[in-house]
């Protein structure tokens, strides 16, 4: 049970900007959606919430049509964030609520929880252009889960926030999928994603690229990353084939191995050059991945 | 869902400062029509009590006296008029200007001239010149050798009494007929403003929707065409709840003046007081429908525009539209029953105000009534839509405004 995502295409006029794109979350996971700019990731998740409707392919929430379920079970966070300026802070947290289908009661309880969470007491009674563009977004993500939504999906949350409020919002996050509820989340900071995610989905000029648990994701790759340090000569991984030079640090090198490389023919080579202070085999990280599967372009 | 919205969209104005401002200015205008009569008498009176002295130079030696009898006959005004003989003329000024008199008259037939220190003052010309005139009107029947019946007989008038006879044969009396034309006055310019006023908040509340990017939250949550009439109905309600405070205060003005503090010469007038019942009922009657119809092609406008500053150069051609009605109907004051009135009160671009005109003044055939209603409100119907279609696309459009050809595009869509 959870979303399944199957087969969506959207074209707009000429361009296609989802094409046949299939994935699926399990309830109470955290989905990192990933994808360089115009993949199409803001298009997907309009239409998983049934903003826009697909040329083609249809969204599941356990089992059912997204219109069985009505409008309360999802909140959204938009990448194009809004609220009424001119409302005052709780009354458009309590307005949220109420078009969520809260009762008015329901409604101010919860504003007054998220408000406190948030740490926006001293921005109760202000209005929303008052507040800094960071407290915005962090009324506009209260909004967006005020009704304790099944389904939260999150358009780059963190894009703004300090450090401070991304920590906060972090731990909501976790918060809520332990209480229940499915985060889809998209972002270009893959550590946060890497942080905060089981499973991601990674879509290209709108086609699937990657999906899944990001764990068997970086296993399933090997590890193919190699890091070594060695106090002499760095010259020495020229005359093997098969290793491609990613990062040049000042304590290390860090390689991508070619199939058939083998690490012990690499540690001999650099244990001639001079002394070895580093020799360590990994997978890759999210951030290499993602590079070597949309482009270094993207 | 609706509900919540209508209240968000009253809640969020009726504090406003626009909203309070325009209802207390709509207050003062209605007590002030209400106690219009009172000041206007009480500036009569200031004027009639102010006293005319005159000082005249009469060449012919027949004219004065004549004068001298209509100003005595004038009951309840204060006229001083003084002979100064001609040789004394050069003199007779310095005296007007000495004594402070309001001026001096020159009388040399067929020629007057009045010489006056404040020639700016009309009131007082034209009182002198009437008295001139009624003065040289009764030396020349003299001259003529007419009698004082004879004279009567020359100057009488016809009297021309006009009666409206209602449609079952009852009488319309003459001065609630001029009551009832100039409140028909100020419920159409009623009518013509809120249209514009209230139909700019409808597209101006979708814009600022829009610039703020709250749409896309609204829209994933709210069906365009809820929202849309929770914004036409949260503000039709704000400009209602106007109407009823100005009726309220033009009601409790009038019956302060019944009441009769202020002097029991009140009794004519003009006041929202005297009002019929069932001119009210189509006054709301129109005024509902009409904002419907132009609230939703206001709403569509709103829509199509990214930035609330745009949405000026689309709604301007919906103003010009209300404007052609209010002219319209101002028109059909004249003839109620012209073609002209006939065919734009059928219209529903102009017939909220010009079938209202022609109910305040005319008495519309029934069917003519009928078939205005039913019009109007197939054409909230097809505006509705019409401006639900534009909507739906129009909300999370953004940047370039879509052409006409686009338009009818997601009509079709």
């Amino acid at each position: 049970m959870g979303l399944r995502v199957a087969n969506i295409t959207k074209r707009f006029r000429d361009v296609t900007a989802v094409n046949g794109l299939s994935f699926a979350v399990e309830r109470g996971r955290i989905l990192g959606f990933l994808g360089p700019n115009g993949a199409g990731k803001t298009t997907t998740m309009r239409v998983i919430l049934g903003i826009i409707q697909p040329d083609e392919g249809e969204v599941a929430w356990n089992g059912r049509p997204l219109a069985y379920w009505g409008r309360e079970f999802f909140g959204y966070l938009p990448e194009e964030r809004g609220l009424y300026p001119k409302m005052p802070l709780d009354e458009h947290l309590i307005f949220l609520g109420r078009i969520n289908g809260l009762s008015h009661r329901d409604a101010r309880d919860r504003a007054a929880h998220w408000i406190d969470r948030f740490r926006l007491g001293e921005y109760r009674r202000k209005r929303i252009e008052e507040l800094s563009k960071g407290n915005q977004q962090k009324a506009q993500v209260a909004g967006a889960i005020i009704h304790e939504p099944e389904l939260l999906i999150l358009d780059e949350p963190f894009s703004g926030l300090d450090p401070v409020n991304t920590g906060m919002l972090k731990e909501v996050l976790v918060e809520q999928s332990r209480a229940g509820c499915t985060v889809i989340f998209s972002s270009h900071r893959m550590d946060q994603v890497e942080e905060l995610c089981e499973e991601i989905v990674l879509i290209h000029r709108g086609e699937l690229v990657l999906s899944g648990n990001l764990k068997s994701i970086k296993s399933g790759m090997g590890r193919q990353i190699l890091r070594v340090g060695v106090e002499g000569s760095r010259d020495f991984w020229r005359r093997l084939p098969g290793l491609t030079l990613l990062a040049e640090r000042p304590d290390y090198l860090e390689f991508r191995m070619g199939r058939g490389v083998d690490p012990n023919m690499v540690l001999k080579e650099a244990m001639a050059a001079g002394q070895v202070t580093r020799f360590e085999l990994a997978e890759p990280s999210l951030d290499q991945i993602f590079v070597e599967r949309v482009g270094a372009g993207a | 869902m609706i509900p919540i919205l209508i209240k968000r969209d009253f809640t969020s104005r009726v504090k406003g400062a626009p909203y309070i401002i325009t209802t207390i200015i709509g207050i003062l205008v209605f007590v002030g029509l209400g106690f219009a009569p009172l000041v206007m008498q009480y500036f009569a009176a200031a004027f009639s009590e102010g006293s005319l002295e005159l000082l005249v130079v009469d060449y012919s030696g027949e004219f004065y006296p004549a004068m001298a009898e209509v100003a005595a006959e004038r009951e309840g005004q204060s006229i001083r008029i003084e002979a100064v003989p001609p040789e004394e003329e050069s003199a007779a000024y310095q005296r007007v200007l000495d004594e402070g008199m309001n001026g001096l008259l020159l009388v040399d037939l067929p020629d007057f001239a009045f010489l006056t220190p404040d020639a700016a003052n009309y009131g007082q010309n034209a009182w002198v010149e009437n008295l001139v005139n009624q003065s040289l009107t009764r030396l020349n029947a003299r001259n003529l050798g007419l009698s004082a019946e004879e004279m009567a007989q020359l100057f009488s008038s016809a009297d021309l009494q006009v009666r409206q006879i209602g449609g079952n044969g009852d009488e319309v009396s003459s001065e609630d007929f001029t009551s009832s034309a100039v409140l028909a006055y100020c419920m159409l310019f009623m009518i013509y403003m809120s249209l514009i006023l209230y139909g700019n908040m409808v597209a101006s509340g979708v814009a600022e929707e829009k610039s703020s990017r709250i749409m896309e939250v609204m829209i994933a949550k709210v069906k365009p065409t809820e929202l849309m009439a929770g914004k036409i109905l949260g503000i039709g309600a704000l400009s209602l709840m106007q109407f009823a405070i100005w009726v309220a205060a033009a009601l409790v003005t009038s019956a302060v003046r019944r009441a009769g503090w202020f002097g029991s010469s009140l009794d004519l007038g003009i006041s929202l007081g005297s009002i019929e019942p069932s001119l009210l009922a189509w006054f709301v009657i129109f005024f509902i429908l009409g904002f419907f119809f132009y609230a939703s092609i206001y709403a569509a406008g709103g829509a199509v525009v990214s930035r609330v500053e745009e949405v000026n150069q689309v709604v301007t051609i919906v103003t010009m539209l209300i404007a052609a009605g209010f002219i319209a109907a101002f028109m059909s004051f004249t003839n109620p029953n012209g073609r002209l009135a006939v065919i734009t009160s059928l219209i529903p671009f102009t017939s909220p105000m010009v079938m209202f005109a022609r109910l305040t003044l005319g008495n519309p055939a029934p069917s003519q009534v009928a078939a205005s209603v039913l019009l109007l409100i197939l054409a909230v119907a097809g505006g509705a839509w019409f401006s639900g279609r534009v909507y739906r696309i129009g909300v999370l459009l953004y940047g370039k405004r879509p052409t006409l050809r686009e338009i009818v595009r997601y009509l079709r869509a």
